[in-house]
C-alpha cells in the first residue's frame, strides 16, 4: 500500500506539470491582455506599458512560467490584478460561502439519491420504477438555469419563503436563511442524475449470487438491502462522491451569481471576465491538486472497504 | 424552557435579519462587482459611486441645476487668473477625516496638502492609475516630476512641483501650462478626491478595501463583490439641502420637502452586488431593495409603450424617474488606409470610400436598435453631444438618413458592383468584406443581427469578429478594428468631453475611429479656447457636419435611465454627472413593502 501511495504521489508531478503548461499557454495565447481593461477610458501606450510592467506580463514567457512555478511551490499567487486583493485572502473569504452551500447540497442530494435509488432498484420493472426513471430523464433534460429562475420566482418572490438574494454575517443566518433556496435548487438539479446512477449500482449488486444466498438463508429484505447490497455498492458510490469534492473548490458559479452568494465560483467568473490571471491560475492549480489527491484517497478507500482488492 | 425550545430560540435569533432596526438605510444594487475604493486606482463605474460617498473633492455639482453646474465642496469655487492658467482653491476649515488607527488617536483635518499629495499619486507607477490623463500635460512641472520617477529615480512625494503649491494649510494653487476651460470639472471628478498620506502609508496594498475619507459616509462593512455597507459619518462637516428647483415641477416638489434639511438624512446605504436582472427585479418587487435602475431587459413589464409606469405599479406607490443618460452610442469606421499591413476597405478620404461608409450608415436601421435591443428605452442620437450636456443642440438633425434604396444607388454609382456570388466587390474588383467587431454576449448578438440585416439589404458581405471585450478594446486602441459599435458616457458635463473623441491626436486613446482630419482638428483646437456660447456651438456644428460628410460615425442612440423607487424614497432625481445621489435623499420611515 505504501509503495502504491508513493508511486501515485510521484505521478502527481508530470500531471501537474501538464496542467500548468496548458493553463499558462492557454491564458497567454487566448486569455486576453488585462492591461487595456485596467487602463481605463483613455489608455495611452505609456500607460499600457506601465501596467504590463507592473503586472509582469512584459517579461519573456520563460520568466513568467518560472514565476508561476515558484508560486505553486510557495502557494503564494500574489494579488488580483484588478482589485489588488491577495489571492490567498480571496480563497480564505470566498471558500466559506461556497462550502456553506455545496457541502449540505452534496450531503442531502447523496442521501436522498441513495434512498430513492435503493427503493426503485428494489421495485425494479414495476410501474413505480418506470415512472421514476421517466421523471428523472425529464428532470435531467431541464437546464439548471430554468431551475434557478423558476425556484427563485416561485419560492422567493411569489411565496416569500426565502429572500431573493443576499448573504448575511453569521454562519447560522447564512445557512438557514440565505443558502437554503440555493441548496434546494442544487438538490433538485442533482437528484435525478444521482438516482439514475445509484440505481444502476444497486441493480448490479441485487442480481449477485450472494444476495440470493442471503435471502435463501432467511434474512429480511431490509437487512439484505441495507447491510449487504449497500456495502458492496459503496465503492462506486464513494467514487462518485469523492470525484465531486474538487468541484467544491471551484464553487457553483450560476447558483452563486443568481443568489448573490460571495463564493469562489462567482469570483472565478469575475476573474475570467477581467482576465485576472492570478486568480485563474490559483483556482486551476488547486482544483488539479485536489482532484489528484481525491483520486488517490478514493483508491485507498476501496482497499479499506473491500480488502480483497489489489492496488497496482 | 426545555433544551429543544432553547436551541430553537437561539437559532431564531441567529437567523433574524441583522438590519431590522435601521429604517433609514437605503438598499440598492450594483449590476457588476466593484474593484476597490482607492481613488487613483479605481477603474470601474460602480466603485466611483462609493468614492463619491466616502471622500471629498474640491468641487461638486448642484443637485438640481440643469445643465449641471459646479458648486463648492471641500473648497470654494476657484479664483482663476486672468490668463486662465492659475487656479487658487481655498479649502474649508473644519473638515475632518473619519477616525482611523492610522491617525494615532488624533482628529485629522483635511488640508490643501492632501489634495496636492492625491494629485501626485496619479503618477506613481505603482498605482498604474487609469486616470493620470486628467493631469498629464496640464500642470506645470508635473510631467517632468513623473519622468524623473520613470527614469528609475524613487517616486518622491516630497519633491516640489512648480504647478502644485500649498502656500498654507488651506490654500492649493494649481498652475496649468495652458488655459483649460474644463479644468474645474476635473476637480469635481470622484477620482480626484483627497486622501490622507498616513492612511496610504499605513495600509499600502490594502488601501482599496480600507478607504478613509471626509465625506458624508464611511465604509462600515465590506464583503468583496457581494455587499458594501456605508454608514452616515457622525463627524461630517454639515451641509444643508439648499438647491434652487427652477421651473421643473418635480424639482419643486423635491425642494418643498427637502429645503433646509441637514445632510445626510439617511443612516446609511446597503449595496448588494447583483449581476442578474431577474434577481434584481424580483428583489425590488419584494421590497428587498429600495431603488433599481438597470432593468432595461424587463422594462416592458413595468412600463407602457409611451414611457409611463403601468397602473399596477402606480397603485403600489412606486415612483419612476426617467432621464436620458449623458452618453452616445455610435457605429464607427476605422479611417486609416490600412489595418496592420492589410488595406482597409472602409478607410481613407477618397470619394469611393466615403460613399461606402455613407451607404453602410444609411443601411443601418437605428429605429430597430431602439425598438428591439433597447426595448424602446432610448432616444435617437442626432448630435455628438447628448442631452443634459453643455453644448447639446436639441434642434440638430443628422444628415445621414436611413435609406437602403439610396444606399444601393450610391454604391452602384461609385463602382461597388455585385459579383457572381451576389455580394458587392470593391471598385478595383477585389472582394469586399466588412469585419464587424463584437463580443460573445447576448446583447451583441442582437447588434450583429441588425448589422447583418442592414448589410444584406445593400449586398455587402459581413464577417463578425468575435472576441472578448478586453481583446476588442486592445485592438480598438491599436486601430485594428474595422467597424464596431462604441459608447461614451460623459466624464463631465461639457461638450468638449465628446468632441475630443474625433480629435486626431487622440488616436490610439479615445479616438476609436482613428480619424485624422486637419479641418476637424483645427476647429477642435480653437473650440478648446472658447467658453460655452454661440461661437463655440457654431464650431461644434461645423465639426459635426465634417464628421457626417466623412461618415466617420453613425450616431445611434442615448439610453433612457428608468429608476424605480419604492414610495419610501424621497428626493431622488438622477443627476447627469454625479454617480451617487445618496447624500441628497431621505427615506420615509414607513416600511417599503
Amino acid at each position: 500500500m505504501l509503495a502504491y501511495t508513493l508511486r501515485r504521489l510521484w505521478q502527481f508531478i508530470p500531471t501537474l506539470a501538464g496542467v500548468v503548461l496548458f493553463v499558462f499557454f492557454l491564458f497567454n495565447w487566448v486569455g486576453g491582455d488585462p492591461a487595456y481593461l485596467l487602463a481605463g477610458k483613455l489608455p495611452n501606450p505609456e500607460t499600457i506599458a506601465n501596467i504590463r510592467r507592473q503586472l509582469g506580463v512584459d517579461e519573456p514567457y520563460a520568466v513568467q512560467l518560472w514565476i508561476f512555478l515558484k508560486q505553486i511551490l510557495t502557494g503564494n499567487f500574489g494579488a488580483s490584478w484588478s482589485t489588488n486583493e491577495l489571492v490567498s485572502q480571496i480563497f480564505a473569504t470566498r471558500l466559506g460561502p461556497s462550502l456553506t452551500v455545496l457541502v449540505p447540497l452534496l450531503m442531502i442530494s447523496t442521501l436522498l439519491g441513495m434512498a430513492a435509488a435503493m427503493l426503485v432498484a428494489y421495485v425494479r420493472g414495476s410501474l413505480t420504477d418506470r415512472a421514476v426513471m421517466v421523471g428523472c430523464t425529464v428532470a435531467q433534460s431541464i437546464s439548471i438555469l430554468v431551475y434557478i429562475l423558476v425556484f427563485q420566482y416561485v419560492f422567493a418572490y411569489q411565496l416569500g419563503w426565502f429572500p431573493v438574494q443576499g448573504w448575511g454575517i453569521t454562519f447560522a443566518e447564512n445557512l438557514l436563511r440565505y443558502a437554503m433556496l440555493a441548496i434546494i435548487v442544487g438538490v433538485a438539479v442533482s437528484l435525478a442524475p444521482d438516482i439514475r446512477l445509484y440505481r444502476t449500482f444497486f441493480l448490479d449488486e441485487i442480481n449477485q449470487d450472494y444476495v440470493r444466498t442471503a435471502r435463501a438463508k432467511g434474512l429480511s429484505e431490509a437487512r439484505v438491502m441495507w447491510v449487504h447490497v449497500l456495502r458492496n455498492a459503496a465503492i462506486p458510490i464513494v467514487t462518485n462522491i469523492l470525484l465531486q469534492l474538487p468541484g467544491l473548490l471551484a464553487g457553483a458559479f450560476l447558483i452563486e451569481r443568481f443568489f448573490g452568494i460571495p463564493g469562489i465560483g462567482r469570483e472565478v467568473i469575475l476573474a475570467v471576465e477581467r482576465s485576472d490571471f492570478p486568480i485563474i491560475k490559483a483556482v486551476t492549480v488547486y482544483v488539479a491538486i485536489a482532484t489528484m489527491i481525491v483520486n488517490l484517497v478514493a483508491d485507498l478507500l476501496y482497499k479499506a472497504i473491500d480488502p480483497r482488492l489489489q492496488l497496482k | 424552557m426545555n433544551t429543544a425550545a432553547r436551541w430553537l430560540a437561539i437559532l431564531l435569533v441567529a437567523v433574524a435579519p441583522a438590519t431590522l432596526a435601521q429604517n433609514k438605510v437605503l438598499r440598492i444594487t450594483f449590476q457588476a462587482g466593484e474593484t476597490g475604493f482607492d481613488p487613483v486606482r479605481t477603474h470601474d463605474y460602480y466603485s466611483g459611486h462609493v468614492l463619491e460617498a466616502v471622500f471629498d473633492t474640491l468641487l461638486t455639482y448642484d443637485y438640481l441645476a440643469r445643465p449641471a453646474k459646479l458648486v463648492p465642496s471641500a473648497a470654494a469655487l476657484p479664483e482663476i487668473s486672468a490668463d486662465g492658467r492659475t487656479y487658487t482653491f481655498r479649502i474649508r476649515k473644519g473638515i475632518y477625516y473619519t477616525d482611523d488607527p492610522a491617525f494615532k488617536g488624533r482628529k485629522r483635518e483635511l488640508t490643501a496638502q492632501d489634495f496636492a499629495y492625491s494629485i501626485r499619486r496619479f503618477f506613481d507607477p505603482k498605482n498604474r492609475s487609469p486616470y493620470a490623463f486628467l493631469f498629464t500635460g496640464k500642470v506645470v512641472g508635473l510631467d517632468e516630476f513623473t519622468a524623473r520617477a520613470k527614469a528609475g529615480a524613487k517616486f518622491d512625494y516630497d519633491t516640489p512641483v512648480a504647478g502644485l503649491q500649498t502656500p498654507d494649510r488651506y490654500t492649493l494653487v494649481i498652475r496649468l501650462k495652458e488655459r483649460d476651460l474644463n479644468f474645474s470639472h476635473v476637480l469635481a471628478f470622484p477620482v480626484t478626491s483627497a486622501v490622507a498620506r498616513e492612511v496610504i502609508e499605513a495600509y499600502g496594498d490594502e488601501v482599496p478595501s480600507h478607504p478613509v475619507g471626509s465625506g458624508p459616509f464611511y465604509l462600515k462593512r465590506y464583503v468583496r463583490s457581494s455587499k458594501i455597507v456605508l454608514a452616515a459619518n457622525p463627524g461630517y462637516r454639515g451641509k444643508k439641502w439648499d438647491f434652487a428647483p427652477g421651473d421643473n415641477p418635480r424639482f419643486k416638489q423635491i425642494a418643498e420637502r427637502m429645503q433646509g434639511k441637514q445632510l445626510p438624512l439617511i443612516d446609511g446605504v446597503e449595496i448588494s452586488i447583483m449581476e442578474e436582472t431577474q434577481s434584481r427585479w424580483l428583489a425590488f418587487q419584494r421590497g428587498e431593495t429600495d431603488m433599481e435602475y438597470a432593468l432595461w431587459d424587463v422594462s416592458p413589464t413595468f412600463m407602457t409603450d409611451d414611457g409611463r409606469l403601468r397602473p399596477e405599479f402606480v397603485r403600489r406607490g412606486i415612483q419612476l424617474d426617467r432621464t436620458v443618460d449623458p452618453e452616445i452610442i455610435y457605429l464607427y469606421f476605422n479611417m486609416l488606409d490600412k489595418i496592420g499591413d492589410t488595406p482597409n476597405p472602409v478607410g481613407g478620404f477618397s470619394k469611393e470610400r466615403m460613399a461606402l461608409r455613407r451607404a453602410i450608415a444609411m443601411s443601418y436601421k437605428i429605429d430597430d436598435q431602439i425598438r428591439i435591443i433597447r426595448k424602446g428605452q432610448a432616444v435617437r442620437a442626432q448630435y455628438p453631444i447628448p442631452p443634459g450636456i453643455v453644448g447639446h443642440d436639441p434642434k440638430y438633425v443628422s444628415s445621414i438618413p436611413y435609406d437602403p434604396r439610396a444606399a444601393n444607388a450610391l454604391l452602384e454609382r461609385y463602382g461597388y458592383k455585385k459579383g457572381s456570388d451576389g455580394y458587392r466587390r470593391q471598385p478595383n474588383g477585389e472582394p469586399l468584406v466588412i469585419k464587424y467587431g463584437s463580443t460573445p454576449t447576448e446583447r451583441d448578438r442582437q447588434f450583429d443581427e441588425l448589422m447583418q440585416r442592414g448589410l444584406d439589404a445593400i449586398g455587402i458581405k459581413m464577417e463578425i469578429q468575435k472576441d472578448r471585450f478586453p481583446e476588442l478594446l486592445k485592438m480598438e486602441k491599436q486601430c485594428r478594428l474595422m467597424v464596431r459599435h462604441a459608447a461614451w458616457i460623459a466624464d463631465w458635463p461639457d461638450g468638449d468631453n465628446f468632441m475630443q473623441l474625433l480629435y486626431g491626436p487622440n488616436t490610439y486613446e479615445s479616438n476609436n475611429a482613428c480619424y485624422k482630419s486637419p479641418e476637424y482638428d483645427k476647429r477642435y483646437a480653437k473650440s478648446r479656447t472658447m467658453p460655452d456660447g454661440p461661437e463655440r456651438d457654431r464650431l461644434y456644428h461645423e465639426m459635426t457636419r465634417l464628421m457626417e460628410t466623412d461618415t466617420v460615425w453613425l450616431l445611434a442612440d442615448s439610453r433612457i435611465r428608468n429608476t424605480l423607487q419604492h414610495p419610501n424614497v424621497v428626493g431622488f432625481t438622477k443627476h447627469p454627472v454625479l454617480h451617487a445621489e445618496w447624500l441628497y435623499l431621505d427615506l420615509d420611515p414607513k416600511p417599503a413593502y
